[in-house]
């Protein structure tokens, strides 16, 4: 690594910083977001005295909030999220093992979601309003308004219960099973990649239709370059930036969106963690969880930068 | 002079006005500039583009504040009032502005533009506003039946009456027209300089005239500021720069007007600045203009030149003020008659 | 007189309403779609054969004369259940979007306006917040406030607010440049009158197209969280709640997951569509000439 990558590699995990101490705020704020008394309600209506109480010891309710925050903080910073408060199992653990179940099916997705959006979107920018690529936006635009579990569903309908060509419901591991691990991930994974196929194809169609309209593009048309070469070596080069950009806008999203489609297919992944925990009050998994999903994503980001700095030289001077 | 003398409108006293542009760097727009006006004149600002003199006129109408230096108003310093008194204050202190068409909320229908001011100030009853606004629209030359139109429905120079009339519905003291009228077709010019030659009888006004174009400015000032990189070089009666200039800047910009006469009549004393305008960021040692000047000497570069008065009411800075031959108007343009100002 | 000119206006902006619908067919059958979807959820309870809640013995039955679209799994009318869960799914919408600008709109506009110190304060609040993942995010603020339709739909607007707080807060910047707030300010307005007057109605367009889109995607998360049991809670209808107990069922009853989904799916279509097509028309490198 030269001098100048170190140095940009520095200053971007050093932009990182406050954005993590925001959000640890953000995640610790969560508990100040529960009416009322927080270890009441998290103790339920039938709770004794002294289970609420031991509740709020255990979360440090009795501190100032300060207080709660700096040892909630310095908790995390050593990896010690807390306990849950239904099976007293340590958050970490219980959200490290679910994670991969999670990821799998993010990453299949993402993989899908490029494979399919990328030549798609060319596709479609080539042909700017012909037959395939009118096909091609309104499949896209239909592929943004529909939900994604229901598509979950649709697709156990006919592909698991009909044609019984893959599972209904479950995960494996994909170390010990790699193949069982696959073959249950690939329903989730298509249904959570349609929202994805359908922004890449369209983020990637709009950028790649101003590329190609462009006076530059227009002058290599002019020298007679033939369409597929200057495609290849002028256009794909320009969007790349873009494609990166919408890369990690989908992975956010397909993050997040995996919850319901854990739901569908009963994966016990971070997402039915989350809701599970949301709906029985189980704060400090609750935080956990999200505090994890967050380092992810913050993660990802940095790493998006430092390629988008690799790409383009021109960003990393900044 | 007998008795105190009369506070000027607008005193600026050593005003500095400065923007950082990054890595610390910091471009002083105006940069220790002094000048007083008075009552019903008309001061004429005139300047190259970069020269400050729309940052001047912004902060004379409190839209910059002096980073140095001070601001009076009759007396007043604007920024010692209250944040409410100042906004009842700067009433009195109106601008019109290059572009009339980014001047006007194109969301707002002309009357409600003209009525703006009024409405913000809610002194008088709506019924009296709206007979107003109605009455400076006929006053400027709009028809009413463009009372209800919208900006874009327009032409430009409709838009300017619109914002002069706008301006004068809170009865000010003093105009700044920032280069009115240099946006409109020069037919048009006239028309507005004409209205607000008028305007400044009936209504009493003070004028600060800015501007980059010296046949303007010469046809309606008293008195005219010259100035280049953020500082004022010659201040004096329209006459005396215009005769007698003592700085070179004023000579070379008054070779450099276009004149509307055949080429073979045109003067070939035309003095033609060397080189660009320096950045105002870092502009040069000692006298500013000393890189285009053609009078350059090594002193120019090691002293700033003093501001001294070189005949009554005469200032200049300039090393040199007063020996060297400079060409006055009537040599550089000699088939013109300058003495064509308005009474 | 000024009721005459008025009232040419108001057929002006009635004309121009025309023209736009004329040339965009799909933003015309969107907003039929959605203006069609608004009354039947106002009348839904005159409409609608039975009551959304009322069980029968008549379980899970395939559509019929009686049951257009059949019975669920406690025997209720699947139809009227569909027609009920409109008013539910639109209310979530425009509350999450409604709460989304409340939060957002005024802190984009002041940061946008003020600068400086507090602008870059609320741009780094704004980046980290929208590194969460949203539904993610919508979860655990519903966890918070407790479950139910009216707390996950304010979840979800909290989670939109970055997002429109980013946009305004660009746009003020814009507009805040321009010559006519400098005017404003040289008659002495206040800060809130030339907020109010003349930056916001020159920056809201953009906003009004990214809050038509937002009701899609508010419609989608009603949908998701309402399916985990976090959003409306049993007796009442919703459509993505009609859909996770057609779930429960699908084995013995697959038809049950059609007509919600499709409902959902329609309802965004029209949303999304009518973004665009806004997009398209306040598109300021498009010229304006009306």
């Amino acid at each position: 690594m030269s001098m100048r990558t170190l140095l940009l590699v520095g200053s971007r995990l050093v932009q990182v910083v406050p954005v993590l101490v925001l959000a640890t705020l953000a995640i610790f704020g969560l508990l100040q977001l529960v009416p009322g008394d927080p270890a009441a309600v998290i103790a339920g209506e039938t709770a004794t005295a002294e289970r609420i109480a031991q509740i709020r010891q255990m979360l440090g309710l009795d501190l100032p909030v300060w207080q709660q925050y700096l040892h909630w903080l310095s908790g995390a910073v050593r990896g010690d999220l807390s306990t849950s408060l239904i099976t007293g199992v340590p958050v970490l653990e219980e959200v490290l093992r679910r994670l991969p179940n999670t990821l799998l099916i993010v990453f299949m997705a993402l993989a899908l979601s490029v494979a399919i959006g990328v030549p798609l979107g060319i596709l479609a920018a080539t042909n700017v309003d012909g037959r395939i690529d009118r096909l091609v936006t309104s499949t896209a635009s239909l592929g943004v308004a529909v939900p994604n579990f229901w598509m979950g569903m649709i697709l156990v309908g006919f592909f698991a219960l009909g044609l019984g060509w893959f599972p209904t419901t479950g995960a494996a591991s994909l170390t010990q099973e790699p193949l069982r691990a696959l073959h249950h991930a690939t329903l989730p994974a298509c249904a959570l990649a349609l929202s994805g196929i359908a922004e890449i194809t369209r983020q990637l169609r709009s950028a790649l239709i101003d590329v190609l309209s462009s006076q530059y593009v227009r002058t290599l048309h002019a020298k007679g370059l033939p369409q597929s070469k200057i495609l290849w070596r002028h256009g794909l080069k320009n969007v790349s930036l873009t494609l990166l950009t919408v890369v990690g806008l989908v992975f956010n999203r397909t993050l997040g969106a995996t919850v319901a489609i854990e739901a569908v297919f009963a994966i016990p992944g971070t997402g039915s963690l989350v809701v599970a925990s949301a709906t029985n009050k189980d704060f400090p998994v609750v935080q956990g969880v999200v505090f994890v999903l967050v380092l992810i994503v913050i993660a990802c980001n940095l790493l998006i930068d430092l390629l988008y700095a690799a790409l383009d030289p021109r960003m990393s001077r900044r | 002079m007998t008795g105190p003398a009369p506070q000027p409108m607008i005193a600026a006293e050593e005003v500095g006005i400065h923007f950082p542009v990054g890595r610390g760097r910091v471009l002083k727009a105006v940069d220790g500039v002094s000048l007083a006006v008075m009552k019903g004149e008309t001061f004429g600002v005139i300047g190259e583009s970069g020269s400050g003199k729309t940052t001047l006129g912004r902060a004379m109408v409190c839209l910059e504040k002096p980073s140095a230096g001070r601001i009076r108003h009759a007396g007043t310093d604007p920024y010692a009032l209250s944040s409410r008194e100042l906004r009842r204050h700067r009433r009195q202190y109106q601008i019109v502005f290059q572009d009339p068409n980014a001047a006007l909320n194109p969301r707002m229908s002309i009357i409600d533009s003209i009525r703006e001011p009024m409405d913000v100030a809610a002194e008088l009853p709506r019924a009296e506003r709206e007979e107003r606004a109605r009455a400076l629209m006929e006053r400027v030359g709009l028809s009413p039946d463009f009372a209800r139109r919208y900006p874009h429905e327009l032409s430009g120079g409709q838009k300017q009456r619109v914002c002069i009339a706008r301006v004068l519905t809170l009865r000010p003291s003093v105009i700044v027209c920032d280069e009115a009228v240099s946006a409109l077709d020069v037919s048009i010019q006239a028309d507005i300089l004409n209205l607000l030659a008028e305007l400044q009888q009936e209504f009493g006004l003070t004028y600060v005239f800015i501007t980059h174009n010296l046949g303007v400015v010469a046809h309606v000032s008293d008195r005219i500021a010259v100035m280049y990189l953020g500082r004022i070089v010659e201040l004096g009666r329209t006459e005396d720069v215009i005769e007698r200039p003592v700085h070179p800047y004023t000579e070379a910009l008054l070779s450099a007007e276009p004149v509307a006469l055949p080429a073979d009549l045109r003067p070939n004393k035309r003095i033609v600045l060397e080189g660009e305008l320096p950045s105002p960021v870092s502009p040069p040692s000692g006298c500013r203009f000393r890189t285009r000047c053609r009078f350059v000497q090594p002193l120019c570069a090691e002293q700033e030149p003093p501001w001294r008065e070189s005949g009554a009411g005469h200032w200049s800075a300039c090393h040199f003020a007063g020996e060297l031959h400079l060409m006055s108007n009537a040599e550089l343009h000699p088939h013109r008659n300058v003495a064509e100002r308005q009474p | 007189m000024s009721a005459t000119v008025q009232q040419a206006s108001r057929r002006k902006r009635r004309s121009r309403l025309r023209t736009w619908l004329a040339g965009d067919r799909r933003a015309a059958i969107s907003l039929s779609f959605l203006l069609l979807l608004g009354s039947l959820s106002l009348l839904a309870g005159v409409i609608a054969p039975y009551s959304p809640v009322a069980q029968s013995m008549d379980i899970l039955a395939p559509p019929s004369a009686a049951h257009w679209l059949g019975t669920d799994d406690l025997g209720r009318d699947v139809f009227s259940r569909l027609l009920h869960g409109g008013p539910m799914t639109l209310y979530a919408s425009f509350l999450a979007v409604s709460v989304g600008l409340a939060i957002g709109l005024p802190i984009g506009v002041l940061a946008g306006y003020l600068g400086g110190w507090v602008d870059t304060g609320v741009g780094r609040i704004i980046d980290t917040m929208l590194s969460f993942p949203s539904i993610v995010l919508a979860i655990a603020v519903t966890g918070a406030l407790g479950i139910g339709l009216t707390n996950s739909m304010i979840a979800v607007g909290i989670v939109f607010s970055p997002g429109i707080a980013r946009l305004i807060r660009v746009q003020t910047m814009i507009v805040k440049g321009d010559l006519f707030v400098d005017a404003a300010r040289t008659f002495g307005s206040s800060t809130w009158r030339v907020i109010f007057r003349h930056i916001l109605p020159n920056a809201i367009q953009p906003v009004i197209v990214q809050v038509t889109l937002l009701l899609a995607t508010a419609l989608l998360a009603e949908a998701s969280l309402s399916f985990l049991g976090l959003g409306v809670q049993p007796p009442q209808p919703s459509w993505g709640q009609m859909l996770a107990r057609a779930y429960t069922y699908m084995e013995i009853a697959p038809e049950q997951m059609y007509a919600p989904g499709l409902a959902i799916l329609f309802t965004a279509l029209a949303f999304n569509a009518l973004g665009e097509s806004l997009r398209a028309l306040l598109d300021p490198t498009r010229s304006r000439n009306d």
